[in-house]
């Protein structure tokens, strides 16, 4: 068990976004976060990576107590994530921005500058960036943004991978070639992969081995993915209660 | 990049600075100018690695200055009189200048480093004043009477050497402080804590997800700046001049004056602190001789128009420009 969510609840004054919700994650596995808008996915997300600490409930990564650990402690145990909206750090170059996931990831303080650029040399290349190696991340189109970002955080050597939302935005094309490529590092590198997703069906189908899908902020479902997918509640939850004839 | 030639940047660096120095020795009647542009270097240089480099305004910054001012004060006028001391008493005046503003900073940085962007801003406005207020009202230091102490740094070193420390050697020590600022500058920005100021500074929480302490990293720049603050009031403020009222060393004036020096050059490069520097210290040196009285009127145009023309300070736009060329080596 790599992840393991125990009655997480979050509260925002009166509103639960993430209300008592249990999940596992095994090491290595790809799953799919899957719910409408305001179904606390996010949340979430934010509980796992340290933004929010949860009032209720417990979160155990490779067997360490996170519930309330700040988040720069969360990384070097090898927690890595991206954001909906690509962030790379804008003025550093692609270079020096993947440098970043290798120095302070999971082997940080192990690895010299020196060794660290290396690293985001090759990484690079793995995503294919290299001719845009020493350009200004902030002068980057969203899909090249959408890639260092991913490198950055691949570049830290993750157990697990938190992905926000990470197709949004995207050519169906560019969606499948990143979903192979993806799955394919994930596999080589035993990266689990927790992949958010709101409307890109698609590439949940093509992606994940389970899918959780959560509703106002509670677990609705939590089945590999064709039978999440069919589920009733599921179709539901999305398009609405079928229409009574 | 290896070892060695990461550390190229620095050569610019020593190049201008050491033009600056022959200019001021050679060319007669410029060594008053070459050390007010020293002092605004040296200035910006400090400043820069904090501002620079976490993108956090500090509006009270000038009170690290002070307390450096106030250390190598408190060292001459209470160390004078014991004898056997001599010179010495400035190498002290520099510890304390260095204790005083490395304490001054890390109370302000405990309170205020946990606030963001603009708040820590506007924390930092109270800082300043505050200061001055309670050294005076408390009368702390003498108070608002200040402290002179021309005579007891004559009793130390001599007359004549007194008059050479007042006129050269406080500016050269400037010179050294500044090259130093730039060095450590350097050396913060090819190590972990260059990277992880720059992205604290581009975005704190994306920072925080990556693992980098952001506090930690931003501690350790306000620290080193403030230091390098501390360093520059002593030489310039009393060791230059042998006095030191409140009113004059706590002037926001000052902090305002580093803030457009950073933001000209170039805030977070290596060159950007000489570059601001010297367009601000010329153009500020000869509008007072050609314009006077009118010389902000002007002067603020001007300032307007280069932040304009360079968002990202002189040596940003640079530093962009010249980017994987020979000459980029060298500019960052």
């Amino acid at each position: 068990m790599l992840l393991k969510l125990d009655n997480v609840t979050k509260r925002f004054g009166g509103l639960v976004a993430v209300d008592h919700v249990s999940l596992e994650i095994e090491r290595g596995q790809f799953v799919g976060i899957a719910g409408p808008n305001g179904s606390g996915k996010t949340t979430l997300f934010n509980c796992i990576s340290g933004v929010y600490f949860p009032e209720e409930g417990q979160i155990v990564f490779d067997d360490i107590d996170i519930t309330r650990m700040p988040p720069y402690k969360r990384a070097p145990l090898g927690i890595g994530r991206t954001f909906q909206i690509p962030r790379p750090f804008s003025s550093a170059t692609v270079r020096e921005n993947v440098a970043v996931g290798a120095m302070f990831g999971t082997m940080s303080g192990q690895i010299s500058v020196q060794e660290s650029l290396k690293m985001a040399d090759h990484t690079i290349e793995l995503v294919g960036l290299q001719a845009h190696r020493d350009k200004a991340a902030g002068s980057l189109t969203p899909v090249e943004k959408k890639m260092t970002e991913i490198a950055r955080a691949l570049a830290m050597k993750p157990k697990l991978l938190l992905m926000d939302e990470a197709m949004a935005g995207m050519h169906p094309n560019d969606i499948d070639e990143m979903v192979a490529f993806i799955k394919r590092i994930a596999r080589q590198e035993k990266i689990a992969i927790v992949a958010m997703v709101e409307h890109i069906m698609r590439a949940l189908v093509n992606m994940a081995e389970k899918v959780i899908v959560l509703h106002q902020g509670a677990k609705l479902v939590d089945a590999p993915t064709q039978e999440a997918l069919a589920d009733p509640r599921v179709i539901e939850v999305y398009l609405g209660h079928p229409k009574e004839t | 990049m290896n070892r060695v030639t990461q550390y190229y940047p620095i050569l610019p660096v020593l190049l201008a600075y050491a033009i600056l120095f022959i200019v001021g020795q050679t060319v007669s009647g410029t060594w008053q100018l070459v050390a007010t542009l020293l002092f605004y270097c040296a200035m910006g240089q400090a400043f820069n690695i904090f501002l620079g480099m976490t993108g956090y305004v500090d509006f009270g910054y000038v009170a690290f200055m002070g307390m450096g001012t106030y250390g190598m004060a408190l060292a001459i006028t209470r160390l004078a009189h014991l004898p056997g001391l001599g010179a010495v008493v400035i190498v002290i005046g520099f510890g304390l200048a260095l204790l005083m503003a490395t304490l001054l900073s890390l109370a302000v940085g405990a309170v205020a480093l946990r606030l963001r962007g603009a708040y820590f801003a506007i924390a930092t406005i109270g800082v300043n004043e505050g200061f001055r207020f309670l050294i005076e009202g408390a009368r702390i230091w003498n108070g608002a009477e200040g402290m002179i102490f021309t005579a007891q740094l004559v009793n130390i070193v001599g007359s004549e050497r007194a008059s050479r420390l007042m006129t050269y050697w406080a500016d050269v020590m400037v010179l050294a402080i500044a090259v130093l600022a730039a060095a450590v500058t350097l050396f913060y920005m090819r190590n972990r804590v260059g990277y992880a100021l720059t992205a604290l500074r581009e975005d704190e929480d994306a920072a925080k997800v990556m693992g980098i302490n952001v506090t930690k990293y931003k501690i350790i720049a306000f620290i080193t700046s403030a230091c390098f603050a501390g360093l520059v009031g002593a030489a310039s403020w009393a060791l230059k001049t042998p006095y030191v009222f409140p009113p004059e060393v706590f002037e926001i004036h000052y902090t305002v004056e580093a803030i457009i020096i950073v933001m000209l050059g170039g805030a977070g490069t290596l060159l950007g602190p000489i570059v601001g520097g010297l367009i601000y210290g010329i153009s500020k040196y000869y509008l007072s001789i050609f314009l006077p009285g009118l010389q902000l009127l002007v002067f603020a145009p001007i300032i307007i128009v280069i932040i304009v023309m360079f968002p990202e300070g002189v040596v940003g736009v640079l530093k962009n420009r010249t980017r994987n060329t020979a000459l980029g080596r060298f500019i960052i």
